[in-house]
């Protein structure tokens, strides 16, 4: 009900809007987005063949402001899936949603085959109220609490795959937010996202302010049954960035309380190249095991990479105003010595045109061997309107 | 970008003073920043022998201290939006809802992939205060009758420039030329004003071509499609909420 309803709207305001646009009033409205296609070449070690899957992907970005103070936004996202992964995977259609933090259902498969899959998804949809400093959104929205580059502790309201550069967006929350903007620089915030019980909901408030020149922000709540206190900060150290994240939980009835913490420079040199520098702490992470799961592992503010400590290096290069190279890298020092590696390629082909290339490869210590038993390549193009 | 400030003041104006080269240069400094504020629509066109790329730019801005800029274009990076607060800079990036605070190494970045850099907005170095004037005497530009002025820089001054040459027309203050040279005294850049027209209620060049020496087919074109001075604007206009908010 909820859904039909949602899509009711959707598209019942296009056409509308659109109408409206040609007269002379300047326009209400914005609809922009891209198409892309995205081909993964996978090597598992004990398979004699490469796993090529592929990925035809469109959104849709829709924003409707009538006035000063309404603003309406849709977001949709259409795929087609079609490969090996996809008719190896018994039941791949419902593997798509995994990483959703969905209350609303707003997902629906047009093609659900063995060997192909085609999606529609709306990942925003939202109402926000303005009235001077006071906004009010409700809708699936994204609550992005984050202030530090590479992990967010503070990051709440989001679960997402580690792995899946293909998702900037990521999924929303479907949630009711309430912020006031105490200065130009400082706001206050609630937000509480739907859920069928206190232990699949996330309740909390977000005080942000600036001074001596750093960003700080302290935020506190209830995350899926427990209670949860953290504070983040951006500011810098003489001319590099200086960000960090803390977030501890306090877990109810004697369960094991959870703490992670991160920090991270960055700097970009007068030869334009830049490097970011990071560690987190996560006491829900593990000192053995392989690297291997971090493909299939699904994240939390709670437990944002598998191991105890990490690393993180990013060393990035515009090798002209069109290429970019990047490569990141991170280390656990653990048992396996587990590593991952993420070459990422960016070419500009024309204006709207752009082309990724993109290595996921995850090295861990097996016994006498250290190798990379699931070695992803991705070949991306992208077109934007 | 070390260039934007030209640019900024090639844009502007000043009623015909006569007055030492300092004067000139503080006069049209003040002007083109519209004393108080100014808004505008750029359209930047980076042009290298085998492709081009546009980027299209709101701003507004305050003083020396304030400004918000809005991308319009391409596509890629539309709503994309920075704020400038004194010494400090943000980025909004709406796709991840997302305000990301710059550390000050960032400044130096190539701004959206041209010759602009993210310095101007934040550093914004004093072509009044870091720089000593010399008026070196007249000269014929385009048919125009222009004061030549040489720039040099202050010995502590944040500047990448050796010195730096320029043209500006006598009657509406046009800067026409400049020259911009290294430490070696070797001439890297070459800034015209062209297409000089009413902006904004003022008589302008409104269209800048940066052109490297000595590389052939290279040049970045600024095009000032839309311009307005000392409209009032507060200084709550430039927060966060409003750099998310700004179409």
């Amino acid at each position: 009900m909820i859904r039909a309803t949602c899509a009711g709207i959707f598209l019942v305001l296009l056409p509308a809007v659109l109408l409206q646009a040609q007269d002379d009033k300047p326009k209400n409205w914005l609809l922009n987005g891209y198409a892309k296609q995205l081909q993964t070449v996978v090597a598992i070690d004990g398979f004699d063949e490469y796993l090529i899957d592929n990925l035809l992907h469109n959104r849709l970005n829709f924003k409707y402001y009538p006035d000063d103070h309404w603003t309406f936004t849709a977001e949709l996202r259409n795929r087609i899936f079609y490969g090996d992964l996809v008719k190896l995977t018994p039941n791949y259609a419902s593997q798509i949603e995994e990483a959703n933090n969905d209350f609303m259902d707003l997902s629906w498969h047009w093609v659900a085959h063995d060997d192909w899959v085609i999606n529609s998804t709306i990942d925003r949809i939202y109402v926000e109220y303005t009235s001077g400093k006071l906004e009010t959104r409700i809708g699936r929205q994204r609550i992005n609490w984050g202030i530090s580059t590479v992990w967010n502790p503070n990051d709440l309201f989001n679960a997402f795959s580690f792995t899946d550069f293909d998702y900037e967006e990521r999924p929303g929350s479907d949630a009711f937010r309430i912020r006031y903007y105490t200065g130009n620089t400082s706001s206050l915030e609630f937000a509480i996202n739907a859920g069928s019980t206190w232990n699949s909901r996330v309740a909390a408030a977000l005080f942000k302010w600036n001074t001596a020149q750093y960003d700080f922000q302290l935020l506190t709540g209830m995350a899926n049954g427990e209670f949860v206190i953290g504070g983040g900060w951006a500011g810098n150290i003489k001319d590099s960035g200086f960000k960090g994240e803390w977030s501890y939980f306090l877990a109810d009835d004697g369960g094991k309380n959870s703490f992670a913490i991160t920090g991270a420079i960055d700097h970009l040199f007068g030869n334009s190249l830049y490097l970011n520098f990071g560690y987190l702490y996560n006491s829900n992470g593990t000192t053995s095991g392989s690297l291997s799961e971090l493909f299939f592992f699904e994240l939390s503010a709670k437990n944002l990479y598998p191991f105890r400590h990490a690393l993180f290096i990013l060393n990035s290069y515009p090798v002209t105003p069109l290429l970019n190279v990047s490569l990141a890298w991170i280390y656990s020092p653990v048992s396996s010595h587990p590593l991952f590696v993420n070459p990422t390629l960016t070419y500009s082909i024309a204006q709207n045109w752009d082309l990724d290339l993109v290595g996921q490869l995850a090295f861990s210590q097996d016994g006498d061997t250290y190798s990379s038993p699931v070695k992803a390549l991705f070949l991306r193009f992208k077109m934007s309107f | 970008m070390k260039y934007l400030l030209f640019i900024l003041i090639a844009f502007s104006t000043v009623s015909a003073w006569t007055q030492d080269a300092t004067e000139i240069i503080r006069k049209t400094d003040e002007k083109a920043r519209g004393v108080e504020s100014s808004q505008g629509l750029m359209r930047m066109t980076i042009v290298r022998p085998s492709w081009s790329r546009e980027i299209e730019i709101k701003s507004w801005s305050k003083g020396r201290d304030y400004s918000l800029m809005l991308i319009t274009a391409p596509a890629r990076d539309q709503g994309m939006a920075f704020l400038k607060r004194d010494k400090e800079i943000w980025n909004w990036q709406p796709s991840i809802d997302r305000a990301i605070k710059l550390p000050p190494s960032m400044m130096m970045q190539s701004w959206m992939g041209s010759d602009f850099t993210n310095d101007d907005l934040v550093r914004e170095s004093s072509i009044v205060v870091d720089y000593t004037h010399e008026l070196l005497g007249s000269e014929i530009i385009e048919g125009m009758d222009c004061y030549k002025i040489q720039l040099n820089p202050k010995p502590e001054a944040p500047v990448v420039w050796g010195k730096v040459i320029t043209w500006i027309e006598k009657k509406e203050l046009l800067q026409l030329k400049t020259e911009f040279y290294d430490e070696d005294e070797y001439l890297v850049n070459t800034m015209y004003g062209k297409n000089v027209r009413m902006l904004g209620g003022r008589l302008l060049p409104n269209r800048l071509e940066m052109v490297p020496a000595e590389e052939e087919g290279k040049m970045t074109v600024v095009e000032q499609l839309d311009l307005a001075f000392d409209d009032p604007i507060s200084e709550n206009f430039f927060s966060i909420q409003n750099m998310k908010r700004v179409r």
